[in-house]
């Protein structure tokens, strides 16, 4: 009966105050690309069918997202042909897929890559074939567009996200006190990306702390400090400070040192690099292809996917590196490895909140929100005019347990993230119920490598990282948190250091 | 009962001390100095309550009735006060007669609600009782509207409707004390329709606010308005004063017929004239066809492509009689391909080849504008041009946002091309600048179209020379991703009018 109220009191109300005024839209969509039922077949060791057919190349690369792909376009450039790349998921690009609707292309997750370093090489290399580097300038219609980012704080919106407004003397001073910091641990250059070149054991003494306690330690209590470190944390790792290594809070700020106005960017995300490796190796990959079993055979292996044994002489793992003892013949179960669950949505929205106070930005976060904001997909159009846009939402669910939250993921139902994300979005656009048509959910229960306190130098970690034997492992959790340089890094040297083996 | 008619105390206070805000605001926001406009404000309002309340005591008879009545009329007067003064600042010179007239009518009628109120009640309670649950309330009111309309109402709703919503509110007291008091009114059924009605009036001007604000908004222009549309893209309005039409594009200034000639023609003949046998023109933007018009000066042009964003702009300077008067029915021209498209994605996609490319577009007063100033921008666009192809980029004006043109000037240079800066006197306009643009050196015509009123080949060399306070400053160039120009932009302008 109260609905019947409640519409009664709508209906009364809406005559009441004029017709003109636009009551909320019927908001459309659903979960996507979920792809846990594929992984507790895997965890619980469900019955695959036996093969009926033998395929035999060199190489399987297990895993089709960037770690795998990037192997792929390694041994493509240097005419090593005889491998395919199986991914379980019916679409390539991991943690880099998109989507795409009338509107625009729009990410899944990752959305874009820091203008890349000196010692990317790989990245700079991928990116001069790509045409996003062109001798030594960096492509302007990749760049992210003004204005890039903003912060709603205390009822407003700033430029930039790092806390700008409100500051105390106390506050600026400790945020003077980290970068200081932050520029000596630059300038050892132990510090890197990708992380292995600079990796150093004098820095391990970082990696038993968690970066709360090192902030603690260093004396910056500042709370606004503290709010933009534990976004940063959860924007890269999906974690807070406190479940975070102060090593890879460093790491964050001080392996970057941007020679341009980034980050790259596309309507996709990191799709847009998906896309453009596909339309090289799209005849190596092979989606739906979920390998169940990666069996020793002689010096080989005998790799099991659907109605396929693939008989291959090397494994590139470039899957989540949790999974491997749930396929790999005789592997021992793994300690260190800690993933973060994530969601993420992709709101279609019929035009901007008369509530969005600035000129249209790319990235938008909101102080004090467990969430991380929300990016919008036609920031990179070179139009001048946009009505309607994709808003992409992040949200880490970084506070408490992993294991609880990854339960939350699954048992609440579309509705219920539906209303929690738009709950979010009300505190800083109370109209947006009234621009959203429709709200598509990924959940990922393993979203990213947790680079928790000991994860850096974690033995486990260093051992499967050695690009070393038959089984290459590849995926980016072997740096200990997941980025697209990392995960290219490790692709690419997966697949040199087997080519060398090839070679004999 | 009790609580009932304390909430209704609570509700008028908040009622009365919401229009006082919005009036101490209004006042602040379009007169400034807010220390004067909000102690006037405060003195008169309580001055006139204090008024209210003396008067009272000639209210014999009625109680009920009057207060009712008093309600309502807060409520027509408090909800569309804020609409009134918008309207009057923007259409009359009595501004603040209005306002302190409103301030005192509002105040005497809050200022006769409570003593009503408490004579109405008073055998009900013990006087005692009666005083202080009613003071306690009213203040308690006047804390939730003054906590109210910072937070919510001036963020979300705005004075216009925030004022409408708590006229309906009043309104509402109105029509709910005629339940309440019911037994001492003699004709509760009239006064319930009245109130109905009054606040169906106030529903629509809620509904309608934003309109009141455009309205008001619109009366910027000084001159009689002849034309007013809000497209998808903007809001175009033309005004007329005498033979002076002007175009104003979300209320900045394009042209007016007076001496749009002198703007038109030094954006035209200077690049076009110096190409010795032009034979397609691209124009981007330029939708009231007067660009087009000096372009069909030269009979030897086969093509002349128009991409402009708005179709009701085109159309509009296509079919109204006295913009085609003016543009000389330019549109209807065969040789005129009208695209009605977006520039940048227009201009990345097409591959057609043009000997001049005329670029006129709005000031770079926001990011989504900016980025048509931008190397990439001015890269692709240089894509088109042909081996004697030259282009003309409208630039601001170097004497009022002097970084703002020096930085387009300096773009178009690292978009790769020779730049020839030069500007002319509009008077509408003031000094306003220009920048042919080619990857070949450019020289001055030497001749020129019959029949223009201002360019002049013996005239031209001058347009190319700065004097010292135009003269050129060291600027970055303006890139998508590093937009300085819309930052620029905004300070000169910033500068001028300060």
């Amino acid at each position: 009966m109260s609905t019947t109220r409640r519409e009664f009191l709508q209906s009364a109300s809406a005559a009441l105050i004029g017709l003109s005024i636009k009551g909320d839209r019927v908001i459309a969509g659903s979960f996507v690309n979920d792809s846990f039922q594929l992984g507790h077949q895997l965890r619980d060791r469900a019955n695959f069918p036996q093969p009926t057919q033998i395929v035999k190349r060199a190489v399987v690369i297990v895993g089709g997202g960037i770690a795998g792909l990037s192997a792929a376009w390694r041994l493509h450039k240097k005419d090593f042909t005889d491998f395919v790349l199986l991914e379980m998921n019916d679409q390539a690009g991991g943690n880099s897929r998109w989507g795409e609707n009338e509107v625009t292309a729009y990410p899944w997750a990752a959305h874009y890559v820091p203008v890349p370093g000196p010692k990317a090489i790989y990245v700079r290399e991928l990116f001069e074939e790509l045409g996003v580097l062109k001798n030594g300038q960096w492509e302007e219609r990749y760049l992210c567009f003004t204005p890039q980012e903003r912060l709603f704080l205390y009822g407003r919106w700033q430029d930039g996200i790092e806390p700008a407004i409100g500051l105390t003397a106390a506050d600026r001073d400790q945020f003077r006190r980290l970068e200081d910091q932050i520029q000596k641990f630059r300038a050892t250059g132990k510090f890197t990306v990708p992380m292995e070149l600079g990796l150093s054991d004098s820095t391990a003494d970082l990696d038993r702390i968690s970066f709360a306690d090192w902030l603690r330690a260093q004396g910056m209590t500042s709370s606004l400090l503290n709010w933009y470190m534990n976004y940063c944390c959860r924007d890269d790792y999906g974690a807070t400070t406190g479940d975070t290594s102060a090593w890879a809070g460093i790491q964050y700020f001080a392996s970057r040192e941007p020679e341009e106005k980034g980050p790259l960017t596309w309507p996709e995300g990191n799709g847009w690099i998906v896309r453009r490796l596909l339309e090289r190796l799209g005849s190596y990959v092979h989606t739906d292809r979920m390998v169940h079993r990666i069996l020793k055979r002689g010096k080989g292996f005998s790799v099991l996917a659907g109605d396929t044994e693939y008989q291959a002489e090397f494994i590139v793992f470039a899957a989540p590196t949790f999974m491997a003892p749930y396929l790999l013949e005789g592997m021992a179960p793994l300690h260190d490895f800690e993933y973060s669950p994530w969601l993420t949505a992709n709101l279609t929205l019929e035009h901007l909140p008369d509530s969005y106070g600035t000129d249209p930005t790319w990235d938008n976060v909101f102080m004090d929100s467990p969430t991380l904001g929300y990016v919008d997909a036609t920031h990179q159009s070179l139009r001048s005019h946009v009505d309607r846009t994709v808003w992409t939402f992040y949200w880490a669910l970084s506070e408490g347990i992993s294991s609880a939250n990854r339960q939350l993921l699954l048992n609440r139902d579309w509705s219920y993230w539906k209303d929690a994300i738009l709950h979010d979005l009300e505190r800083v656009h109370p109209d947006i119920r009234s621009c959203v048509s429709r709200i598509d959910i990924m959940r990922m229960g393993h979203a990213m490598a947790r680079p928790k306190v000991g994860a850096i130098f974690s033995a486990e970690r260093r051992t499967l990282a050695q690009p070393r034997g038959r089984i290459l492992f590849a995926n980016s959790d072997l740096s200990g948190f997941s980025i697209f340089e990392e995960a290219q890094y490790r692709g690419v040297t997966a697949a040199d250091s087997l080519m060398r083996e090839v070679a004999g | 009962m009790g609580i009932l008619l304390f909430i209704t105390v609570l509700l008028i206070a908040a009622c009365g001390l919401i229009y006082e805000l919005i009036a101490g605001t209004l006042a602040s926001y379009l007169l400034g100095d807010s220390v004067l406009q909000f102690s006037t404000i405060i003195g008169c309002y309580l001055f006139a309550m204090g008024i209210g309340s003396a008067l009272s005591r000639y209210i014999d008879r009625g109680l009920a009735y009057r207060f009712v009545w008093i309600e309502l009329l807060l409520g027509v007067v408090g909800g569309f006060s804020s609409a009134l003064l918008f309207l009057a600042f923007a259409y009359t010179q009595g501004f603040q007669l209005l306002m302190y007239a409103l301030v005192i009518v509002i105040g005497v009628l809050v200022g006769l609600e409570i003593p009503l109120l408490m004579r109405i009640i008073r055998d009900r309670y013990h006087f005692r009782d009666v005083v202080a649950h009613v003071l306690t309330f009213d203040y308690l009111g006047a804390l939730g509207a003054s906590l109210l309309f910072p937070i919510l109402l001036v963020p979300y709703l705005g004075l216009v409707r925030s004022a409408m919503l708590f006229g309906i509110i009043n309104v509402g007291v109105a029509l709910w004390s005629t339940f309440l008091f019911a037994k001492q009114l003699a004709s509760a059924r009239a006064l319930r329709i009245i109130c109905v009605v009054v606040m169906c009036g106030l529903g629509i001007g809620l509904a309608q606010a934003k309109r009141i604000t455009i309205a008001a908004e619109d009366n910027i222009y000084a001159d009689e308005i002849i034309f007013a549309r809000d497209t998808r893209y903007q809001h175009i309005v033309l005004t007329r004063f005498k033979d002076d039409i002007r175009l104003f594009l979300s209320s900045h200034l394009q042209f007016s017929s007076r001496d749009e000639y002198r703007y038109h023609e030094a954006l035209v003949h200077p690049g076009l004239s110096a190409i010795p046998a032009p034979r397609h023109v691209l124009v981007l933007g330029g939708g009231d066809g007067l660009a087009v018009r000096e372009i069909l000066k030269y009979p030897q042009i086969d093509s002349i492509t128009l991409v402009d964003l708005d179709p009701e702009m085109t159309r509009l300077f296509s079919t109204h009689p006295m913009l085609t008067a003016l543009n000389k029915k330019s549109f209807l021209s065969p040789k005129v391909h009208i695209i009605n498209a977006d520039a940048f994605p227009w201009v990345d996609s097409n591959t057609d080849s043009f000997d001049f490319i005329v670029i006129d577009f709005p000031d770079p007063t926001n990011y989504s504008l900016g980025k048509l100033y931008t190397t990439a921008f001015y890269k692709a666009a240089a894509r088109h041009l042909s081996a004697q192809g030259l282009m003309v980029v409208q630039s601001t004006s170097p004497m009022f946002a002097r970084d703002s043109y020096w930085c387009i000037a300096q773009t178009l240079k690292q978009a790769g091309l020779r730049t020839y800066p030069y500007h002319v006197y509009v008077p509408s306009f003031g000094e306003w600048g220009f920048v042919i643009a080619a990857f070949r050196d450019y020289e001055l015509p030497t001749s020129l179209p019959d029949g223009l009123r201002f360019v002049s080949v013996d005239g031209l060399p001058g347009l190319f020379k700065f004097p010292p306070d135009m003269s050129p400053l060291p600027m970055p160039p303006n890139r998508l991703n590093d937009q300085v120009l819309v930052r620029a932009y905004d300070q000169d302008w910033k500068d001028v009018s300060h």
